[in-house]
């Protein structure tokens, strides 16, 4: 009798191993590696006939034998009303599942983000597969345009180039490492507003208008370079709350990510103070002593913006003599009055031009609050752009780099 | 036939683990979006007066037990009451334990459903942990509590990892406006949140199982304290990181904070390690409660052997959690009922029978 | 009728059958407080009574219950007078040649030598003063003339103190006791078989000693007992099997080994009904603890220094004769990741080995199941570049990934297991072409990915880096278990059957002691080991073996550099 017990224990058991393969098996089907397309960027563009246009960017591997495999990117587009709606479309015209969970790069045209893309970016988060740390683009042309030329020159892979080159914001500053998990939480806050990189495909003929601008003041399609890739990613892309309402040239994202500390060093031309004609370089990295202060003048906010910098001397010239003092002062100087003046004028720009608290100086007013509904009465978004701003800036030179003195 | 009863003793730290092990379940399943969804930016405050008021009623309860060297809560609601209060008392904790664990199975298999099984329905999910905890309760009492203390420290290094990794994402800014909602809300309303200890619930039936019962008051305090520091560290990664859970919500909210976790580019969204750790954890969690289940109704009716009992509060446990029509209706509950009956089970009942007992006992030394 | 029956035997309470034996936290007769107590015990002088002396062997050497040490009592002849004596010898440490031959007969049997009364000889000078005869006479020196004239041995020593013949005996000399006499003779007739001892071929170190067990229990015996070299060894005998009646010996430190464990080992041998006993293994499987994964309860080893360091952990050894193993008992999980290399080495490179070892366990029990769940459920943990080259190098493949690992990994089981049985000189090649050839065959005819071939032979490589041969394959076997969790549920899966994994390996016991060890429980952490401490640290036997002696070393056990106070 007790085999007969036994015996039905085995049978139960089979039967629960039986009841879980079949239970998980299409979630396995769904989920396996074969049977899904993987999405290396999304582009969302507005379309003239449905809401949108959206284009999937897939990697092709070609198996080689030995060595490094070789990819091969492949555009599909899609017009559909709801980004669901266009996947779901695709996952029949490719035979495969699309998963994003490899997407690296969200690109939105300039023309849908002027009309507010909060309801895309709270599905996109809604969908588990999109990861929060995947970039976000505002491209100002055709996004199938941009992602066909963001073709790298220096690499086979796509999605290594979309890995690495929002990392170039740690030390040039010219572009900026916009997550959609950091937009989706200054799109939701309320003393902050989102932002993205802006990106561009420069025409392909030489810029004659290039030419005249400033090197700081460069932005995507407006840039001096030309290259084997047409896209470009240089600037920001300024939202208020989820409507795009402007851009930020080079040095305006240089300014707007030493505020954020999120530079660790960047390049800045001035006037040479003995030699009013010629330009010098300095390589400048932030020190950590940043102070910002947010105090209430008659009901307006009267930000307080101190930083410090250090910075090194790259140029040089026959005459330098940058161990001494009084010339260091006066580079010091110039460079402080050029930063403020940058500075000043990046902050004017966002509060009163784009009225958009992208720095999230908000969070500085926070404790000047003592509970939550006092600070939703007050209503930081609509009063920042009353704000004044104090900048003080404060350059040490130090030295050149290898030669001293000439 | 040489036989030697095997022990069932708990050591000091294997009790201490078990109490944390709770929270972790709690914790990964959906008390931090409840925790600040009620007190906004005051939610570390909050949890630091949490911690020291449950601190002063933990100390008062290792007071009022040091009279009953030895016994649980049975034995003084007997003492008290005889063998109706006894059983009483004895539902009141099974019933609580068995909802409780339901529940949080119910809501932590929908977040995996969602996350990695889209076309499984949870039923089977559920069912996956109920076959094991069918394994895992043939073994002995102490085999669960061993495994709790093997799986807890993997846990505190996934906290503690959740913690570092999102340290870049941190703006420490967001603690103000320091009273969140208001006084009021903070520290009367915020209350409520003494339910996130309801890990605690289960010294009430530790002190006949202690091999060291003199250390009763040592294990509750390292536990009050730790789990407040748990709470605390997992909520602040949180809190710090996102602006939006006073305004949107998640389904499994350290989960979400995973994700954002990056080490460099080649150690890159891994939050699936995580739910791995905590799927253990979880585990033992409902292993825990069917255990103690059984342990109170074996004591209730003086049965000898537990094993025979178990897998039907496992069943329990499933038909609870399958209880709930979706996700919305089993948050309704879990928000607006059974926090309530965690406090009013897990403090108000038990507090008020030690009470009780001690004047009772005092009564009748006096008539001695 | 019957079908009552069924739900009867379903759902009829039976009770709890399961036999437990703990160990207690404190040993009855523990001395935990001194290092060493025995060092201000005085040595003890010889007695002149030859029973007096027979009862203190006997006490310090338990005879009653020591097979291997021998105590033979007969009548020696000197000048012609009988005195009663005792030869005491380890059995298999001396050459019973020599003892038969130039020991015992000189003594024992009537000849010139012992007929010779002496007495012509005794008179040394003689004078006559006064009718008065002043004989000098030579004092009669019944030691003097035993070691002179009676024993013809090149090495032999008198000496007063037992201790110093104990450790003549236990070296492999003779003892020779004679009623009357205060002091004893240490005889060196040493003959243990050393040429049959060879070096061990599974355990291999490279700073130790390089000596393995052979088939004869005495051979084996004998290494514990020069190994130790301490009367407190105690090498009992026990038979087991109806028809073979296979000796085996337990062997443990009898001041330092837990009593109860000792009871229990022995009362587990006796108890055993069975017509045979061939070998170590089959011993292991009888006398340990229920065991539903298959993980092995005993280590056994084949180098006598490793058994020997386990007896002064206050471990038991059992031996078999027949068997060049040895048995040691109890035996918890972390044992079976040690090698005993480790005790040589300093702490930071045996810390790391270990910390290598558990990462291999892991592999090799994990691994393959990672790889299906990642692939079905997980893919977003892959690093882009991976993603591709594993898509890449999946293009061509026709299987589903589980099949793929199954066909995989079941050959490399079948190539493993061929080459056990394959003659030695081809053996070594058959793992090469296996390996190498079918795998790159394999992948260049697009049935399996290139990196599902890393996969499995990072697997393979991990299994053989586990020191325990029962011990990895407890790992190649569960591995197929955790592939198809890993298949059914992803992570989900895997934790799943992790938790019940863990679960059961703590709820597992080896002869009283708890399996997983140190790890769970973390109390009473003295000198078990989460890590290995550095030599001069380990002060303290394993608490969980309690002991009768908790301490193995001072404080400070060098004093040449500390001065202890």
């Amino acid at each position: 009798m007790i085999k007969i017990s036994n015996l039905l224990k085995r049978i139960i058991i089979i039967i629960i191993i039986v009841i879980f393969i079949f239970s998980f098996s299409s979630s396995y089907d769904s989920l396996n590696i074969d049977n899904l397309a993987f999405v290396v960027a999304l582009g969302i563009d507005k379309s003239t006939e449905n809401k949108f246009n959206i284009t999937f960017e897939f990697i092709v591997p070609k198996p080689s034998s030995e060595g490094a495999s070789e990819t091969e990117p492949v555009l599909e587009s899609v017009e559909c009303s709801s980004i669901t709606n266009g996947i779901n479309i695709m996952n029949s015209y490719l035979g495969k599942k699309i998963n994003l969970s490899h997407c690296k790069l969200i690109i939105f045209s300039e023309e849908l983000a002027k009309e507010g893309i909060s309801d895309e970016i709270y599905s996109l988060i809604n969908e588990v597969q999109v990861r929060p740390s995947a970039n976000i683009v505002v491209s100002k042309c055709n996004t199938k345009y941009y992602i066909e030329n963001s073709v790298p020159s220096l690499e086979n892979l796509v999605p290594k180039y979309y890995d690495i080159f929002p990392n170039t914001s740690d030390y040039t500053g010219y572009t900026c490492n916009a997550t959609i998990g950091d937009f989706f939480n200054s799109l939701i806050c309320n003393y902050c507003d989102p932002y993205a990189i802006l990106g561009g495909v420069s025409s392909s003929e030489t810029n004659s208008q290039a030419e005249t601008l400033d090197d700081a003041s460069i932005k995507s399609t407006e840039t001096p370079i030309t290259g084997g890739r047409l896209a470009q990613n240089i600037g920001l892309a300024v939202f208020n709350n989820d409507k795009l309402v402007g851009e930020l040239n080079a040095i305006e994202t240089v300014c707007f990510l030493s505020i954020k500390k999120e530079v660790h060093s960047f390049l800045i031309s001035i006037v040479d103070p003995q030699d009013s004609n010629s330009k010098i370089d300095i390589y400048i990295t932030p020190n950590s002593t940043h102070k910002i202060d947010v105090d209430f003048v008659n009901g307006t906010p009267y930000i307080k913006i101190k930083l410090d910098f250090s910075g090194k001397i790259y140029s040089m010239s026959k005459d330098s003599h940058y161990l001494d003092a009084d010339v260091l002062d006066a580079i010091s100087s110039s460079c402080n009055s050029y930063l403020e003046s940058q500075f000043s004028s990046y902050l004017y720009k966002t509060s009163t031009i784009f009225e958009s608290d992208i720095n999230e100086l908000g969070l500085y007013a926070l404790s000047e609050f003592i509970t939550t509904t006092e600070f939703d009465n007050y209503d930081w978004l609509t009063n920042y752009k009353n704000s004044t701003f104090d900048v003080d800036i404060n350059t040490t030179m130090d030295s050149g780099f290898l030669l001293t003195q000439t | 036939m040489r036989k030697i009863e095997k022990s069932k003793k708990i050591g000091t730290i294997s009790a201490v683990m078990l109490t944390l092990s709770i929270v972790v379940s709690y914790v990964t399943s959906s008390l931090p979006r409840a925790f600040i969804n009620e007190t906004k930016s005051a939610t570390l405050l909050n949890i630091i007066y949490i911690t020291a008021i449950v601190l002063f009623i933990i100390l008062l309860f290792c007071r009022l037990i040091q009279k009953f060297p030895g016994l649980d809560l049975l034995d003084i609601s007997y003492f008290l009451g005889g063998n109706l209060l006894k059983n009483i008392v004895g539902s009141c904790f099974i019933f609580y334990f068995v909802v409780s664990s339901g529940l949080m199975l119910r809501n932590f298999c929908e977040g995996l459903v969602v996350v990695y099984y889209p076309l499984t329905s949870y039923i089977f999910v559920i069912l996956m942990f109920i076959v094991a905890i069918a394994f895992v309760n043939k073994l002995g009492f102490n085999s669960t509590l061993n495994t709790a203390a093997i799986v807890f420290p993997l846990v505190l290094i996934s906290i503690i990892l959740l913690f570092c990794g999102n340290l870049g994402n941190f703006s420490f800014r967001r603690i103000y406006p320091v009273l969140g909602d208001g006084f009021y809300n903070t520290f009367i309303l915020g209350l409520k949140n003494i339910g996130a200890f309801g890990g605690i619930c289960y010294l009430y039936f530790i002190p006949s199982m202690l091999k060291d019962p003199s250390k009763l008051k040592k294990i509750a305090v390292i536990s009050v304290i730790s789990t407040g520091l748990f709470i605390f560290l997992c909520v602040a990664t949180l809190l710090f990181m996102f602006s939006f859970f006073i305004n949107a919500d998640e389904i499994m909210p350290l989960f979400s904070a995973a994700r954002y976790i990056e080490f460099g580019s080649f150690f890159q969204r891994f939050e699936s390690v995580f739910l791995l750790i905590w799927i253990i954890s979880f585990g033992c969690y409902l292993s825990i409660s069917c255990k103690f289940s059984t342990h109170i109704f074996n004591k209730m009716f003086k049965l000898s052997d537990m094993k025979p009992i178990l897998n039907i509060f496992l069943i329990l446990i499933f038909a609870i959690s399958i209880f709930p029509k979706n996700y919305a209706s089993s948050n309704f509950f879990e928000i607006h009922i059974y926090r309530y009956l965690r406090i009013a089970i897990g403090f108000i009942l038990g507090m008020t029978i030690l009470i009780l007992a001690n004047l009772k006992k005092k009564k009748v030394g006096d008539k001695n | 009728m019957k079908i009552k029956n069924i739900i009867n035997n379903v759902f009829k309470y039976t009770p709890n059958k399961t036999y437990n034996f703990t160990l207690p936290d404190i040993p009855r007769d523990s001395d935990n407080n001194s290092y060493n107590n025995e060092k201000s015990n005085k040595s003890q002088k010889i007695y002149t009574s030859i029973s007096v002396n027979l009862d203190y062997i006997k006490t310090k050497y338990n005879l009653l219950i020591n097979s291997d040490i021998i105590s033979r009592e007969f009548i020696l002849n000197a000048k012609g007078k009988q005195y009663k004596a005792l030869l005491l010898h380890i059995d298999g440490m001396v050459d019973s040649q020599i003892l038969n031959d130039f020991v015992l007969e000189p003594l024992m049997m009537r000849n010139k030598n012992n007929l010779f009364d002496g007495e012509q000889n005794r008179v040394i000078s003689e004078a006559i003063t006064n009718n008065i005869t002043v004989r000098k006479v030579k004092k009669f020196n019944l030691a003097d003339y035993i070691e002179n004239c009676l024993i013809p041995q090149n090495n032999i020593k008198q000496t007063d103190s037992f201790d110093e013949i104990f450790s003549g005996v236990n070296a492999g000399n003779c003892a020779l006791f004679v009623d009357t006499l205060g002091i004893g003779f240490d005889i060196d007739i040493k003959g243990f078989k050393q040429r049959s001892i060879d070096k061990p071929e599974n355990e291999v170190v490279i700073k130790g000693a390089h000596e393995a067990f052979v088939e004869n229990i005495r051979t084996n015996t004998s290494l514990l007992r020069r190994f130790t070299n301490n009367e407190n060894l105690v090498i009992e005998n026990l038979e087991v099997g109806d028809i073979t009646k296979t000796k085996c010996a337990v062997c443990y430190m009898q001041n330092i080994a837990n009593s109860d464990l000792v009871a229990e080992v022995k009362y587990r041998i006796n108890n055993l009904d069975i017509d045979s006993l061939l070998s170590v293994g089959q011993l292991e499987q009888l006398i340990s603890d229920n065991n539903s994964l298959g993980l092995p309860k005993a280590i056994s080893t084949e180098r006598p220094d490793n058994a020997v360091q386990h007896i002064l952990e206050g471990r038991v050894v059992v031996l078999v004769n027949g068997s060049p193993f040895a048995l040691i008992l109890p035996a918890i999980m972390i044992d079976f990741l040690t090698s005993p290399e480790d005790r040589n080495l300093k702490s930071i490179f045996a810390n790391f080995l270990r910390g290598i070892r558990i990462l291999a366990a892991f592999f090799s029990l994990l691994l393959p199941g990672i790889y299906v769940s990642v692939t079905s459920f997980h893919i977003e943990i892959l690093p882009t570049e991976l993603l591709y080259s594993i898509l890449a190098a999946r293009e061509s493949v026709p299987f589903p990934i589980i099949f793929e690992i199954l066909i995989m990994e079941i050959s490399f089981e079948i190539i493993r297991e061929a080459s056990l049985r394959v003659p030695s000189p081809i053996g070594s090649t058959i793992g090469i072409v296996g390996g190498l050839v079918v795998g790159q065959a394999a992948v260049s005819a697009g049935i399996v990915s290139p990196i599902l071939i890393i996969i499995v032979a990072i697997t393979a490589l991990s299994s053989f880096a586990i020191p325990d041969y029962s011990f990895s394959f407890h790992l190649r076997v569960f591995r197929f278990l955790f592939i198809f969790l890993g298949y059914i549920a992803g992570f989900l899966g895997i934790g799943i059957g992790l938790l019940v994994y863990l679960s059961i390996i703590c709820d597992m016991e080896s002869f009283g002691v708890s399996y997983s060890l140190p790890y769970s429980s973390m109390e009473n952490l003295k000198n078990i080991g989460i890590l290995l401490p550095p030599i001069w640290k380990r002060e303290f036997r394993a608490s969980y073996l309690a002991t009768k002696k908790n301490r193995k070393q001072d404080d400070i056990s060098m004093h040449w550099k500390f001065n202890k106070g």
